[in-house]
């Protein structure tokens, strides 16, 4: 009988224990601290002529405009544990400190500090001289002068990793989903041959939101060239960072196992001094092999007709 | 029933271990350590400068974390100050002589950079409008901003001598101040004077041999800073600050605080007074690419071949 009590308590002790328990794992495998860029992990899939097969959803992680974490990371800081972040560009140790439990931010508070922390990064183009106050008047004023805003496409290479890609012999689909929310942008794609073509002379092409792109292997890297765009982008999310219809950009895909890293290259020597590369981002394969791409709503810009300040996102 | 009561109070124990557990989760969010913050509580002195130093940094403003769009995410508070701008006027001096000026500095953290436009009212015309560029240690003088990077776009003359003394300006700004005491780490010292709180620390690199200390008020925000070299023949590293009226200048706020008067003091000697008119903080664009001029001459010199 004894024995049974004892037995009765330690179950109900161990039920009541049970939710902690439960919460905890939770928080450790829901709650992320870190922006550092995700570890590979598996085999990288090879198609039948050898390359590396970028064919997925890769929206791990969210990588491209949506959120402050990864725009700090795109920017170019990596919080790489609760008490250790780097400047990736210049490896240069960044403090870092504990949140303040007794404090919390209201909306004007978050969407400044937002602000600075997409700006934190010193990986930044460099204009010639005489653009420099052009560039910084642009950032400063990104509620009017953002080219994005009203829907439009966010062009290449500001839109960074594609959350599809298709892979065929001759050619890639790449698909950029239209977002809503802090960056309203809308859907685009592109429709890149990998067919050994030479570009089209730049001279003979009306300059578009994407360029005209042509991809090519180096090794298991895939390299797709785009020139013949508009000027009606900045290619980078943060930055007031125009270009003219003279950008050249070279784009780097580079898959290790669930993992796809991307750099761009911009070289414009209408308005840089010297090219510039972005700080690498890493997106993860969607883990589920019947993933398949949402539906984008349709984008409707809400934010700037109650814009009333030069703050920003 | 004496049975029944049992079950009834160990369940409630256990429902109390639960709880204390949900609690002691929840608190635990609020409790990691940074990069300055002590990782045993043993060492008070160890805890006090964690604690001063981020009292420091949250009057400046400079701790700053956001979930704006951040799902699940919860990333720490970083140091988010890099690049600023700040417009001022006041008067300046120059050999001993005031001018009334314009002030305008430009600045970085990653990598250490400045560039000082000062733009006097009367004077000779030379010494109307200077700019004064630093990176890293590379020092020169600008004809205009960004002169000496494409041809034809004004003229930059090395000026490496300057380079640690112009260096020094970014570091006794109230915001270098905090991160130069921060990466110091144990070397950096908490005491109190006269019941305000003072942090003495060293410099590295270039720096070294140059002691900082500055003086906090009731509200950690830093008022006054000294710097004194070991080598006392180098009187322009011994500089005198005072900043007061703090508040955040930016057009576009931040949220950052900035001193709204400065006065500055050189060996002895008033350097600078300066009213300030708006510090953009937001983390503008500003480089401060070196000139190819300015690093042949660096190379020569470094190799022991005369300069241009």
């Amino acid at each position: 009988m004894r024995s049974y009590r004892y037995c009765f308590i330690a179950v109900a002790a161990l039920l009541c224990l049970l939710p902690a328990a439960v919460l905890a794992q939770e928080f450790s495998t829901l709650k992320r601290t870190i922006n550092a860029p995700p570890k590979p992990s598996g085999t990288t899939p090879r198609t039948a002529d050898g390359h590396p097969d970028l064919t997925g959803v890769w929206n791990g992680l969210g990588d491209n405009l949506l959120g402050v974490p990864n725009q700090i990371a795109n920017d170019g800081v990596s919080i790489d544990s609760e008490n250790s972040s780097h400047d990736i560009f210049s490896g240069t140790q960044i403090a870092t400190f504990p949140r303040n439990a007794t404090r919390g931010l209201n909306n004007e508070q978050g969407e400044r500090a937002a602000s600075l922390l997409r700006r934190v990064g010193s990986n930044r183009p460099v204009y010639k001289p005489q653009y420099w106050e052009m560039v910084k008047e642009f950032d400063q004023n990104a509620n009017e002068e953002d080219p994005s805003n009203n829907c439009m496409p966010a062009g290449i290479p500001r839109a960074g990793i594609p959350s599809y890609i298709g892979q065929y012999a001759n050619y890639f689909i790449f698909i950029y989903p239209g977002q809503g929310g802090l960056i309203a942008t809308q859907t685009m794609y592109r429709m890149i041959p990998a067919d050994g073509r030479k570009h089209t002379p730049l001279e003979d092409l009306d300059g578009t939101y994407t360029g005209e792109g042509i991809a090519h292997w180096e090794g298991d890297t895939l390299v797709v060239d785009t020139w013949g765009f508009n000027s009606s982008t900045w290619f980078d999310q943060i930055g007031g960072y125009f270009h003219s219809e003279n950008m050249h950009v070279i784009e780097r895909f580079h898959r290790d196992g669930n993992t796809l890293a991307w750099t761009a290259t911009v070289d414009d020597p209408d308005v840089l001094l010297e090219p510039w590369t972005t700080t690498p981002r890493v997106a993860l394969l969607n883990p589920k092999p019947d993933a398949l791409l949402p539906e984008s709503l349709p984008c409707s810009e809400r934010d700037l007709t109650h814009t009333v300040t030069k703050e920003h996102h | 029933m004496p049975k029944r009561i049992t079950i009834l109070q160990i369940l409630t124990v256990a429902a109390a271990v639960a709880f204390a557990c949900h609690s002691a989760l929840a608190q635990n969010e609020g409790k990691a350590s940074s990069g300055a913050e002590a990782k045993t509580t043993a060492a008070g002195e160890t805890m006090d400068r964690a604690k001063v130093l981020r009292a420091a940094a949250d009057a400046l403003g400079m701790v700053r974390w956001s979930d704006i769009g951040a799902g699940a995410t919860r990333l720490p508070g970083i140091d988010i100050v890099n690049t600023l701008e700040i417009f001022a006027s006041g008067t300046v001096y120059n050999a001993g002589q005031p001018s009334t000026a314009e002030y305008h500095a430009a600045l970085a953290y990653i990598p250490p950079a400045m560039r000082v436009e000062i733009t006097r009212k009367g004077g000779d015309a030379a010494s109307q409008h200077t700019i004064q560029t630093v990176r890293e240690n590379f020092a020169w003088n600008e004809s205009e901003i960004g002169a000496g990077l494409i041809p034809g776009k004004g003229t930059a003359t090395p000026a490496m001598p300057a380079a640690k003394g112009r260096l020094l300006r970014l570091w006794i700004l109230p915001y270098g101040v905090v991160k130069a005491a921060i990466a110091a780490g144990d070397k950096t010292k908490i005491s109190t004077e006269n019941g305000a709180t003072v942090i003495i620390f060293p410099l590295s690199g270039g720096l070294a041999g140059i002691t900082v200390k500055a003086t906090l008020d009731s509200k950690n925000f830093v008022t006054k800073v000294e710097t004194t070299p070991d080598n006392s023949s180098l009187t322009n590293m011994a500089t005198e600050t005072e900043y007061s009226d703090y508040a955040d200048h930016g057009e576009v706020l931040t949220d950052i605080k900035s001193p709204g008067h400065i006065v500055q003091k050189q060996a002895g000697r008033p350097v600078l007074d300066l009213q300030v008119k708006m510090v953009d903080a937001n983390n503008p664009y500003l480089v401060f690419p070196v000139p190819p001029n300015v690093k042949a001459a660096t190379s020569a010199s470094a190799s022991g071949t005369p300069g241009n």
